[in-house]
C-alpha cells in the first residue's frame, strides 16, 4: 500500500525532471517532439499525484496504521468524512495534497492554453516542472507521508480536535490551493518573458488564472476567519497571526495585480508594473510556505513538527533571485505603449491604489519579521501581534477603501473638472449625509464614523453607476432588473468588480462594527440565573452530557430575551458604578417588557488525548448585530462559566462571501465579444510569426 | 500645482472646508479613557497583553490558567485606579517586553512605528513621482514621432475631447458615450 504511494512520488519526480529537460532541449534544439512530450509529461505528473494522494486517503478510510502519518492524523473513533480532512491535517499530507492541486492546474492550465502562446510554452512547462519537481523531492526525501510504522499500534492518534468542524473541509484546501495557484500565472508571464514574447499575448491568460487563485485563496481566508469566529471561541475571526498574514501579503498583491492587469488590457501600460507585482506575489506565496514549515515565528496554526524551514528558505530565495534577474533581464523590453495623461486618471488612481495595497503588505511582512530583527539586534524578544497590525494598517486600508470610490468614477486618460464634479457630487454627498447622521444620532468614535462615511461614498459611488447605465437601457424599453443585468452584462470585468468591492465594503462593515462596538461581559452563573448586557438577558436553562469516549464534553442550553433596559434601571446603576456594563441576575421571574427570541446550545468540549479543549459558541446572529455566547467552563459547583460579547455587524462579514464568489465569477465569465476576435487575428499571424 | 487644470480653485477651497467642518465633526465626537468602564477597560487591554504559555495568543484569548491569573490581575490594577500604560508597563516590567502584543513606541522599537509611515509615504510618493514622469515624457515623445503619427494622435485626441464634451454636457447621452468609449477601448486590445 505505503508502496504504491511512494513509487508514484518517485516516478513523479523522475517525470518532471524529465518534463523540465525536454522542454528546454525541446526548445533549444528545435525539436517539436520532444516538447510535445514535455507537454504530456506535466498530465503524467498530475496522475502521479493523484494516485499517492488516492494511495493516502485509501490508508486513511481503511484505517492502515502501519502508516506513520495515517496512525497520527486518525483513529477508529473518527467520523470517517473526516478522512478527508486528515489526508491534509498534517505537515506531509498537507504538502501532498498542495502537489496534487499544483500538478493538476499545471495540467489544466497548459491544456487550455490558447495557441497564440505557442511560442513560449516550452519555457512555460519548464518552470511549472521545475516546481513540481521542488515538491515532488520533498515529498520523496524528506517528509514523505508514506513512512512505515516500527510497531503498528492498535488505534491511531486521532485528528486534531479543532479541524473536525465542517469549515475544515473547505478552509485549508482553498487556502492552500490559492497560494499554490499563483504558481500558474507565474509560469506564463515568465515563460514569455524568457520566450522574448513581449506582446500583450498573456495577458487575457494571466488575468483569468491570477483571479482564479486570488478569489480562492479570498474565499479561503474568508472561510478561515467564520471557522475561527464559531469554533475556536475567542470571539474574534481575524488574529493577525503570522500564518494569516503570509496569506494575506500575496492575496493583497493579486489584488493589486488584477486591477493593473486591467491597465495593460486596455490601455497596454504599466507592463514592467504587472510583472513586478506577479513576482512579488509569487515570492510572497513562497514565503507563506516557508513560515508554514518550520519558519522562525511563533504561530497556532504551524505544523510543529516539521524541520523544512531550510528547504524552504532556499526554495524562495531560489525563486526570489530567479524571478527578478529575470525581470531586470527583460525590464527594457516591457516598455508601456501610451503615456499617462492626467493625474484625474483611472490609470492614475489604479497605480495609487496599487501602492497602497503594497504598502499594506510591506506593513504586515515589517510586522512578521521585526520580532526577529529586534532578537537580532538588541537581544530582546518583542511581540507584534493585533493590536500592532490594527493601528498601522488600519488607516492604509481605510485610505484603499476611500480609493475604491475613487478610482471607479475617473475615466480613462483624463477627467475634466466638469465631469469630476458631476461624478462626485452624490458619493461626497453621501459621505458628508452619513457622518452628520451618525453624529447627530449620539454615535461615538469618530474614526469609525468616519470609516461608515466612507463605507458609504463608495457605496453611492456604485448605485450611481448602475443607477445612471441602468437608467438609460430602462428608458428604451427595459424593466430595471433586466436594464441592470444588460448593463452588467456590457462589460463583465467592470462590474463583476464591482460587485466584489460591494462584497468588502461588507467586510468593512463587519470590521467597524465588531473593532469598535463590541460590548462585552462574563460571569459564572448557576441554573436559572442570568447576565445581563445591553438589551439582553441570557437565562442558563439545562445542561446536558455529550461525552465521548476521547472527550469530555457539555452542552448548555441558554434562552436568549430581549429586555428593555429602564426594567432593569437599578442594576444597571448597580453595576456601572462597579464599573461594568452586564450584570449578573439570580431573580429568574420575567420583567415586564421580557420577551423569548431565541434559545442556544452552546458546547464545551475537553479532548483528553489532545489535552485540549474545543467550543462551539452559541451565536443569535441578526443583520444589526451578533449575540455571541462563549461556554468558558463548566464548573464543578454546577455553574457555566460564559464570556458574552454583543458583536455589531458581524452577520455582514459572512454574508459578505457569497456576493464575493458572484463577483468574481462574473468578472471571469468569457466575454465573447471581446475575446473572439484577437483571437482570429492572431490564428492568421501565428503561422507568419513561427 | 500638480492638478491645478483639472482642479479649479473654487472646487479646491470648497474641498478644503468641507474636511475642516468635518474633521471639527468628528473631534467633537471623540471618546476618552475614563469614559469607558472598567471593564470594557479590562477588556482591551486583556487584547494588548500575551499569554506566556500559548502560541501566538493573547490572555483575552485563552483559557490557559495564567491567563486567566492574569485578566484578574488586569482587573485588580484597574479597580486600584491605575492607568492603561501603568499597567502594561506592570506586566513588561515582570515579563519582559515580550508579554506586550504590540512593541512600545519607545527606543529601538520606535522602528516597529516609523516604518509602516515611512513605507507610505514613500509608496505614495513614488506612485506620484511615477505618474508625473510617465506623463512629462508626452512631451519628450511628441515630435519624435512622425508627421502622420502625428495627425493621427491629434485625431484620437480630439474625438476624445468631443465625446467627453458630450458626456459633460448630458447625462441623457451617457449610455452611448460609454458604449462608444468601451467599444474603442476594445479595438485598442
Amino acid at each position: 500500500m505505503a508502496d504504491l504511494g511512494a513509487m508514484a512520488l518517485l516516478l513523479g519526480l523522475v517525470v518532471s525532471c524529465y518534463a523540465a529537460a525536454a522542454s528546454v532541449l525541446g526548445e533549444k534544439m528545435r525539436i517539436a517532439e520532444l516538447i510535445v512530450s514535455a507537454r504530456r509529461s506535466i498530465y503524467m505528473t498530475a496522475l502521479c499525484a493523484a494516485v499517492a494522494s488516492g494511495t493516502l486517503i485509501f490508508a486513511f478510510a481503511e484505517n492502515d496504521f502501519s502508516i506513520e502519518y495515517v496512525a497520527n492524523h486518525s483513529n477508529t473513533l473518527m467520523d470517517r468524512a473526516f478522512v478527508w480532512v486528515a489526508f491534509y491535517a498534517g505537515n506531509e499530507g498537507s504538502l501532498l495534497y498542495i502537489l496534487l492541486i499544483l500538478t493538476v492546474i499545471s495540467s489544466i492550465s497548459i491544456w487550455v492554453a490558447p495557441t497564440r502562446l505557442e511560442r513560449s510554452m516550452p519555457w512555460t512547462i519548464a518552470i511549472l516542472a521545475v516546481i513540481q519537481l521542488f515538491y515532488f523531492a520533498v515529498l520523496t526525501l524528506s517528509a514523505s507521508p508514506f513512512e512505515l510504522m516500527e510497531n503498528v499500534p492498535e488505534d491511531g492518534r486521532g485528528i486534531n480536535p479543532l479541524l473536525t468542524h465542517p469549515g475544515m473541509f473547505s478552509h485549508p484546501p482553498l487556502l492552500m490551493g490559492g497560494l499554490i495557484a499563483i504558481t500558474v500565472p507565474f509560469a506564463f508571464v515568465s515563460g514569455a518573458l524568457i520566450a522574448g514574447n513581449f506582446g500583450d499575448d498573456w495577458v487575457d491568460v494571466a488575468r483569468v488564472s491570477a483571479i482564479i487563485a486570488w478569489g480562492v485563496l479570498g474565499i479561503g481566508m474568508l472561510l478561515g476567519a467564520w471557522w475561527a469566529y464559531t469554533i475556536l471561541g475567542w470571539g474574534g475571526y481575524w488574529a493577525w497571526d503570522p500564518i494569516e498574514n503570509v496569506a494575506l501579503m500575496p492575496w493583497l498583491v493579486m489584488t493589486a495585480f488584477i486591477h493593473s492587469i486591467m491597465v495593460q488590457k486596455r490601455r497596454g501600460m504599466f507592463r514592467m508594473w504587472n510583472v513586478a507585482l506577479l513576482n512579488i506575489a509569487f515570492v510572497l506565496a513562497q514565503l507563506g510556505m516557508f513560515i508554514n514549515r518550520g519558519g522562525p515565528v511563533v504561530s497556532v496554526h504551524s505544523f510543529a513538527a516539521s524541520t523544512l524551514g531550510m528547504i524552504f528558505l532556499s526554495f524562495m530565495l531560489a525563486s526570489l533571485v530567479f524571478a527578478f534577474a529575470l525581470f531586470l533581464w527583460r525590464m527594457p523590453a516591457l516598455k508601456s505603449d501610451r503615456n499617462m495623461e492626467s493625474f484625474m486618471s483611472r490609470e492614475a488612481s489604479f497605480l495609487v491604489n496599487n501602492f497602497l495595497f503594497l504598502s499594506v503588505m510591506a506593513i504586515t511582512l515589517w510586522g512578521v519579521l521585526f520580532p526577529l530583527f529586534s532578537d537580532f539586534a538588541r537581544d530582546v524578544s518583542v511581540t507584534v501581534s493585533a493590536p500592532y497590525f490594527d493601528r498601522a494598517n488600519g488607516p492604509v486600508l481605510l485610505g484603499i477603501v476611500m480609493m475604491m470610490g475613487v478610482g471607479p468614477l475617473l475615466p480613462w486618460r483624463k477627467a475634466s473638472a466638469r465631469s469630476l464634479k458631476q461624478w462626485f457630487i452624490w458619493p461626497t454627498a453621501a459621505l458628508l449625509l452619513i457622518i452628520t447622521f451618525l453624529v447627530i444620532a449620539g454615535i461615538q468614535r469618530p474614526v469609525a464614523i468616519f470609516a461608515f462615511g466612507v463605507v458609504g461614498f463608495v457605496a453611492a459611488s456604485i448605485l450611481e453607476e448602475w443607477w445612471r447605465g441602468s437608467y438609460a437601457r430602462h428608458r428604451n424599453g427595459d424593466n430595471w432588473a433586466l436594464a441592470w443585468w444588460r448593463l452588467v452584462n456590457g462589460n463583465r470585468p467592470r462590474h463583476g468588480g464591482y460587485i466584489v468591492h460591494i462584497s468588502i465594503l461588507m467586510i468593512g462593515l463587519g470590521i467597524i462594527g465588531t473593532n469598535f462596538y463590541q460590548q462585552r461581559t462574563d460571569g459564572a452563573i448557576s441554573l436559572g440565573e442570568s447576565l445581563v448586557i445591553d438589551n439582553y438577558r441570557i437565562q442558563y436553562i439545562d445542561r446536558g452530557d455529550d461525552s465521548r469516549p476521547d472527550r469530555v464534553a457539555q452542552w448548555a442550553e441558554i434562552s436568549i430575551y430581549k429586555i428593555e433596559p429602564s426594567d432593569y434601571a437599578y442594576e444597571f446603576d448597580l453595576a456601572l458604578s462597579q464599573g461594568s456594563n452586564g450584570f449578573t441576575l439570580e431573580d429568574s421571574t420575567r420583567r415586564k417588557n421580557d420577551k423569548l427570541i431565541d434559545t442556544i446550545k452552546p458546547w464545551h468540549g475537553f479532548y483528553l488525548d489532545f489535552n485540549m479543549a474545543s467550543v462551539r459558541s452559541g451565536i443569535r446572529s441578526t443583520f444589526i448585530e451578533d449575540l455571541y455566547v462563549i461556554p468558558r467552563d463548566f464548573l464543578n459547583d454546577g455553574r457555566v462559566s460564559l464570556a458574552v460579547s454583543i458583536n455589531p455587524l458581524a452577520w455582514w462579514l459572512w454574508a459578505s462571501g457569497p456576493l464575493f464568489i458572484i463577483g468574481t465569477m462574473i468578472a471571469l465569465w468569457p466575454q465573447p465579444a471581446v475575446e473572439t476576435r484577437p483571437a482570429k487575428k492572431n490564428t492568421k499571424q501565428s503561422p507568419a510569426e513561427s | 500645482m500638480i492638478a491645478t487644470h483639472t482642479f479649479p480653485y473654487r472646487a479646491r477651497v470648497t474641498v478644503l472646508v468641507l474636511f475642516t467642518i468635518m474633521s471639527a465633526i468628528v473631534t467633537e465626537a471623540c471618546v476618552r479613557e475614563e469614559d469607558i468602564s472598567l471593564e470594557q477597560r479590562a477588556y482591551q487591554l486583556s487584547g494588548e497583553l500575551m499569554c506566556p504559555v500559548c502560541d501566538g495568543q493573547t490572555i483575552d484569548g485563552s483559557n490557559a490558567q495564567i491567563a486567566v491569573d492574569m485578566r484578574l490581575k488586569v482587573t485588580n490594577l484597574l479597580q486600584e485606579g491605575n492607568t492603561n500604560a501603568e499597567i502594561l508597563d506592570y506586566f513588561s516590567d515582570r515579563y519582559g517586553e515580550e508579554i506586550l502584543a504590540a512593541p512600545t513606541g519607545k527606543g529601538f522599537n520606535m522602528l516597529a512605528w516609523i516604518f509602516p509611515a515611512l513605507i507610505v509615504t514613500a509608496a505614495l510618493g513614488i506612485a506620484l513621482y511615477t505618474i508625473k514622469h510617465m506623463k512629462s515624457s508626452v512631451l519628450n515623445n511628441e515630435p519624435k514621432s512622425s508627421s502622420t503619427g502625428n495627425i493621427s494622435i491629434k485625431h484620437t485626441d480630439l474625438s476624445e475631447y468631443l465625446d467627453r464634451v458630450d458626456k459633460d454636457l448630458g447625462i441623457k447621452k451617457d449610455s452611448t458615450i460609454q458604449a462608444k468609449q468601451e467599444k474603442e477601448d476594445e479595438e485598442e486590445n
